[in-house]
């Protein structure tokens, strides 16, 4: 076998990554954009916070303050504000997860009122559809297709549960009483694997991906970065399930090899370099050990729960991270990937190296909304109400002439992918009758209309491209939607509460096209595409169906409504 | 019939030529459109199309009946061991024409030792060639491959994948991770065909083909102003439909005479594998055959009676198949599993999971024939010499292939190696 | 006294170091020979104390099947092909003869000694005079492929207590029952429970017909093997005896152990008397059941301490000689 000197660069790589430690308790203070890694894991100077935006500032207004500083500084105009229904489209795929109804855009853009906007966005994080998107999305993140959080997460979300709370629930889940049964899904699969277990909490709940640090061959690394794998790692290493209940033990060192080859024992220690004063527990003896196993096993026929330890170092670990001094690194971890969820891509960028060597594009700006999310409770509908509000969030995603900014300006909104929950949904909802909305009662009704078909929907949410870094729409995803017959039966029909059977009761082309643009697109059409939807259809004279359902097809496959933008 | 709607392209004229260039910047990363639009190069490329058959042996085959067998031994079973074309070395006497053909274009590697014992595990590991990791989603082999070798513009699949209906598609790895959706396999199991190639009755052709075109038009219009990978790949995506659609063919073996059929044999392996090669003879670059199921707990010499001369058959077929038609050059022929097979034999006669010395064999591109590399010991236990894992198989591959095996892909600004820690090949087996 | 099933007891428990698939008992002693995956046949002499195989001879893979025809020739085929003869009385060798063109799989040798029949997986049943080594007769009556096209085996054979029948039976099920005087096949039986072939999910088999009794009155025949498995990774299905009328040509009966007791019948015998037949065989752990084919029933079943592989009666039905993994079995009943 070859020896490479590449090694030699990954080891550099590595290296890089795994100052994540040292550093995060800086990050977590007003680490400058250009301030590279210190090892030091001081807090964050007063001065440093005094100069904030002050804290009773809406959020929005602090958003645009510190990216409208930003945008001067690099000299770039933004991009205007989108338009009304783009704007209604967007903030509706991005709280309720689907399209707006062609009522609903209507409605918005005709409305005068001064402060419509914060009334669209009080009335979608009001509807229960916002719940329900809250737990698509965060079951997609906590478990990735995996396991079976959705029972929990949907009784968190009605029940408006803050983050902080969510994060307790679920480490500190036993299985001992329903609630809380459903909550053990979280640790339940993870159960199997202690090391991946504490990669993904560190990455899920802290931003951190701290998987360079197990690395046990890695021969510039100091020891301090394996212990911060490995102290993360004692708080859940004692954690196990039996019988169906998760349960910690008394005992259960993490020792682990150094790159020279030397046992250490690790400490108990937070990822910010807080140490856990531990008594000495002796480890049982073997024997001790088999006794244990047998009596758990009997407790487990029984399916009765194995015994609570007298102290738990998930509780610890909860307790610390939320702690009045700690918790601003928890809180940095959510509003990055709120914020990343919103504009397109995180004020860290990837969400999970929040480390010094990766700062982010706004310090000021994340170290403010970290400190208020803190000081209000965890509440993610208050953050996500206040970054939906911003200026900055509000732009066209078109940057016709130059070459687009950095990312990082959010100088021009993002073109995102739908989520597969997010395309599923909205399929159904376009492809519905669209004079159906204003013969039901009332907005309440209107809402809950709208929120049946998009779940009825769900189940196509696994045919489509998930979302990935570097997302891409495969060939499967367009084979699906060229060629299969489900497409076609679902989506396609022209059963009078679709928009096909509506379009069948409509005689011209023109009034055809328009209105399957509106309905589709969610916004008005313009004479352009009208003109050339209408020929389209001029061409099938003799099979006007076929002809309704390929222009329908068309614009359910093309980006415009693949995206949000 | 002429249609109408396509003359709106001279109306559309100005948005489609700023728009083209939009989707070629999007697409530029991968496109090897300008060197193809020239006939010559086009022709030269596709000769040197380099291209992977996967021949996974799903479930787990015994490294004792085919690769590296240890006969006489209490571990060794029943079966001989015969001579290969290559002095000195044996294989199982149930691969017969494997041993003959050994020294033309096929290296063994006897030394795997990849320690995850499970099968979801095992197979993860084997396809990702590293240890998965809950925050990357990591590309599989097939992804990577069809990454570096596909052509943008393809109308044939970059990565299809006939997985063992044992394995299920949710563990029969096929992700693409990081690269994207792009990379995904056409996922099969028994059907010979992927879903979804063929024209739905109620659209016609030619209707099939203008949606299409009228999608494409109001997709680009939206995409002014808007460069974005992500929505270049989605109309990527709608552009090779009908070129995949055309494609079918290929998946049909009543394509071939019935003596080449006859020649691969009448087994779902051999009909796959006969497949795989008119995919490969396409431009595919990257084709998984998934064999199941070898996990032979129970009567692990009658499975493998069964299981074994069949590989043997399908394989050396296969191989002798490709060398006809000048292709094994640059196509890698590769078997693999999620793991071995214990050298201890259970009290029915099976063996069980066993990762700590198993073998794996790679024929044709890049491959120097009859290579033995590794060791086990008298009764394969253990690996006495040159042992690898998983990640210096990959970049072994990798070499085999001409993919750079010092690359590294990058996830925002984390530098990913596309081999796990930079693992060197295996050069003894390379030509 | 009339021997009991219910009774059954391990008298004698050898331990080995390797897996036996061969057994042949010397008749009114407790002489038996045993050979298997260490290549190598042995001589034991279960009425001591403390047995000390003697090593007779070797064949170049595992010994599959053993017999005596007569008290002192004994014949033994393995996975080499090879049917070897020994003199008994000395250990021997006699002559080797490279019998089949596969691997034999079973070799038993005719009530009054003269003839010893071999079965192997090229699918011939071959019938050899025991005396001169020489080949008598090939009976070819199974088909080399299995329906799904691959190579088939053929496990058993046995004759009927007059010497007269003489019954084979291959992996998919198919029975043939052979006039031994003129090689004519007397009929051909099916019983597909035999064969688990999974189409779909893992695309081979395990089972097939792995033993074969003649009633004494050479009236029942009994096939024995193991039932449909669902997941064919292991021998993960009770144990099965099919009994057939072979003359009307019609399947009687199929018994199986409960689902505790798993795996294939490696073995049957019926009593002297005719009123049980007793199977043995295993999974991952071993498994022994009396049948009354009359009654329809099992009559009694238990786990052997190994997974047996041979299996031979005294005389008088009162006691079993078992080879198989790990272990040398005598039972008392």
């Amino acid at each position: 076998m070859r020896n490479r000197d590449a090694y030699r660069r990954f080891v550099a790589a590595c290296a890089l990554a795994t100052f994540v430690f040292a550093a995060v308790a800086l990050s977590a203070s007003i680490a400058p954009a250009n301030n590279n890694a210190s090892s030091s894991a001081a807090p964050a100077p007063a001065a440093a916070l005094e100069k904030l935006q002050p804290a009773e500032r809406p959020i929005a207004v602090v958003v645009d303050h510190y990216i409208d500083a930003r945008l001067a500084s690099a000299k770039v105009q933004p991009a205007p504000a989108a338009d009304d229904a783009n704007l209604i489209r967007r903030l509706t795929l991005d709280l309720v997860g689907r399209v707006p109804t062609p009522l609903e855009v209507q409605e918005f853009v005709a409305s005068r009122a001064a402060d419509k906007r914060e009334q669209l966005v009080d009335r979608l994080i009001a509807s229960e559809a916002f719940a329900d998107h809250q737990v698509n999305e965060f079951d997609w993140l906590l478990m990735q297709g995996q396991g079976n959080l959705r029972g929990y997460l949907t009784d968190a979300f009605r029940d408006k549960r803050s983050w902080d709370t969510i994060f307790r629930e679920l480490l500190l889940a036993d299985g001992a009483d329903k609630e809380s049964k459903a909550a053990i899904e979280f640790l339940k699969p993870r159960m199997k694997d202690h090391d991946r277990l504490t990669n993904d909490v560190s990455s899920l709940f802290f931003g951190v991906n701290i998987s360079c640090a197990q690395c046990h061959d890695h021969p510039l690394a100091k020891d301090w970065k394996q212990d911060h794998f490995y102290g993360l790692k004692s708080f859940l290493a004692r954690t196990y399930e039996n019988g169906g209940y998760i349960s910690e033990r008394e005992y259960g060192l993490v020792n682990y090899l150094t790159p020279a080859g030397q046992q250490r024992e690790a400490k108990v220690m937070f990822l910010t370099g807080r140490v856990i004063d531990m008594p000495k527990q002796a480890e049982p003896d073997n024997k001790a050990k088999k006794a244990e196993q047998e009596a758990l096993k009997k407790l487990a026929d029984k399916k009765l729960p194995p015994p609570t330890p007298k102290q738990s170092l998930r509780r610890k670990l909860v307790d610390t991270a939320l702690s009045a001094d700690q918790r601003d690194f928890f809180a940095r971890s959510i509003v990055n990937r709120l914020w990343a969820r919103l504009y397109g891509q995180g004020l860290v960028n990837p969400v999970d190296q929040m480390h010094s060597g990766n700062p982010p594009s706004h310090p000021e700006l994340l170290t403010w909304l970290a400190r208020d999310t803190a000081e209000h409770g965890f509440d993610l509908a208050r953050l996500m109400r206040g970054l939906v509000l911003s200026k900055a969030y509000a732009r066209d995603s078109r940057w016709p002439s130059t070459e687009r900014p950095a990312a990082e300006l959010f100088a021009v909104a993002q073109v995102r992918p739908l989520s597969p929950n997010q395309y599923a949904a909205s399929l159904r909802i376009a492809t519905s009758d669209p004079e159906m909305w204003s013969k039901l009662a009332d907005d309440k009704t209107r809402m809950q209309r709208a929120t049946s078909l998009a779940n009825s929907a769900r189940s196509w949410a696994t045919s489509f491209a998930p979302l990935t870094d570097n997302f891409q729409v495969g060939v499967n995803e367009s084979l699906l939607l060229a060629n299969d017959a489900r497409i076609w039966s679902e989506f396609l029909s022209d059963a009078g509460d679709r928009l096909v059977g509506r379009m069948k009761t409509i005689k011209e082309p023109r009034g055809q096209a328009e209105l399957a643009l509106t309905t589709v697109l969610a916004r008005p059409a313009d004479a352009e595409e009208t003109q050339l939807l209408a020929d389209y259809l001029s061409a099938r004279k003799d099979r006007p169906l076929e002809a309704a359902r390929q222009i329908v097809w068309s614009l359910l496959t093309s980006s415009e409504f693949r995206f949000n933008y | 019939m002429q249609n109408p709607s396509l003359n709106r392209r001279s109306f559309l004229g100005k948005s489609l030529g700023t728009t083209a260039a939009v989707a070629g910047a999007a697409a530029a990363d991968m496109t090897l459109l300008n060197a193809l639009a020239q006939p010559a190069v086009a022709a030269e490329l596709k000769k040197q199309q380099k291209s992977v058959i996967l021949l996974w042996l799903a479930g787990g085959a015994s490294q004792l009946e085919t690769f590296d067998p240890k006969p006489g031994r209490a571990t060794g079973g029943p079966y001989r061991a015969i001579p290969t074309s290559v002095p000195g070395v044996h294989f199982s006497e149930l691969m017969p024409k494997m041993a003959a053909r050994f020294a033309k274009n096929t290296a063994v590697i006897r030394s795997l030792n990849t320690k995850i014992a499970d099968h979801g595990g095992g197979a993860t590991l084997m396809s990702l060639g590293r240890r998965d990791e809950p925050s990357v989603r990591y590309p599989d082999l097939g992804a990577v491959v069809a990454r570096e070798l596909a052509r943008a513009d393809a109308t044939v699949p970059d990565y299809v994948s006939f997985y063992a209906q044992t394995e299920g598609r949710g563990s029969a790895v096929g992700q693409s991770g990081f690269l994207g959706a792009r990379y995904l396999p056409m996922f099969l199991t028994d059907k010979s065909k992927p879903d979804n190639l063929e024209r739905l009755a109620a659209v016609s052709d030619l209707d099939h083909k203008q949606r299409a075109d009228l999608r494409d038009m109001l997709s680009k219009r939206f995409a002014e102003g808007r460069d974005n990978a992500a929505v270049g790949s989605h109309n990527q995506a709608y552009a090779r439909v009908r070129g995949l659609m055309a494609s079918d063919k290929l998946f049909d073996i009543e394509q071939e005479s019935q003596k080449m059929r006859d020649r691969y044999g009448p087994t779902q392996f051999g009909q796959q594998a006969l497949v795989a090669r008119r995919l490969v003879e396409a431009g595919v670059p990257f084709v998984k055959v998934g064999r199941g199921w070898w996990d032979s707990h129970g009567e692990n010499f009658e499975t493998h009676l069964e299981l074994v001369p069949e590989l043997d058959h399908v394989m050396s077929t296969l191989l002798d198949d490709l060398a006809e038609r000048g292709m094994l050059e640059n196509t890698l022929v590769v078997t693999l599993s999620e793991f071995g097979r214990t050298p201890r034999i259970n009290a029915s006669l099976g063996r069980d999971h066993f990762a700590s010395a198993w073998s794996t064999s790679l024929t044709g591109c890049g491959i120097r024939g009859g290579a033995v590399y590794g060791k086990t010991d008298e009764d394969g236990q253990k690996v006495v010499d040159g042992e690898i894992n998983a990640a210096a198989l990959f970049a072994t591959i990798y070499e085999a292939l001409g993919i750079d095996v010092t690359k590294e892909y990058h996830v925002g600004p984390r530098p990913i190696p596309i081999v796990d820690n930079f693992a060197g090949p295996v050069t003894e087996v390379l030509a | 006294m009339a021997a009991d099933p219910t009774k059954l007891k391990v008298a004698k428990d050898l331990g080995r170091p390797d897996i036996l698939f061969a057994l042949a008992r010397r008749k009114g002693s407790e002489h038996v020979f045993v050979g298997g995956s260490d290549f190598k046949l042995y001589d034991v002499d279960l009425a001591a104390a403390k047995p000390e195989p003697k090593a007779v001879g070797e064949h170049l893979s595992y010994v599959t099947s053993a017999a005596l025809a007569g008290d002192d020739l004994l014949v033994s085929g393995g996975y080499d092909c090879r049917l070897n003869w020994w003199n008994a009385a000395t250990a021997k060798p006699v002559r080797s003869v490279e019998a089949h063109t596969k691997r034999i799989r079973m070799v038993v040798a005719s009530p009054d000694g003269k003839l010893v029949a071999s079965v192997a997986d090229d699918m011939a049943c071959k019938l050899w005079d025991a005396a001169s080594g020489k080949l008598v007769r090939t009976l070819e009556g199974h088909e080399a492929l299995t329906p799904s096209h691959f190579t088939s085996m053929l496990y058993a054979v046995c004759f009927s207590n007059d010497g007269k029948l003489l019954a084979t039976g291959d992996k998919t099920g198919r029975v043939c029952v052979w006039n031994v005087a003129d090689g004519k096949r007397l009929a051909q039986l099916e019983a597909p429970g035999m064969y688990t072939w999974d189409p779909k999910q893992r695309r081979h088999s395990i089972g097939g017909i792995r033993s074969l009794a003649f009633s004494p009155d050479g009236a029942t025949l009994c096939v024995g093997g193991t039932g449909q498995i669902g997941n064919i990774d292991h021998l993960d299905a009770p144990a099965r005896l099919e009994a057939f009328d072979w003359q009307a040509g019609k399947s009687k009966l199929v018994l199986s152990t409960d689902g505790k007791h798993k795996g294939l019948l490696e073995q049957l015998i019926f009593s002297p008397d005719g009123k049980w037949v007793v199977g043995a065989g295993g999974g991952t752990a071993g498994v022994i059941a009396f049948f009354d084919i009359k009654a329809g029933k099992v009559l009694f079943q238990d786990a052997a301490p190994m997974h047996v592989h041979a299996l031979a009666m005294n005389e008088t039905g009162d006691k079993l000689y078992a080879a198989g993994h790990n272990k040398l079995l005598v039972w008392t009943l």
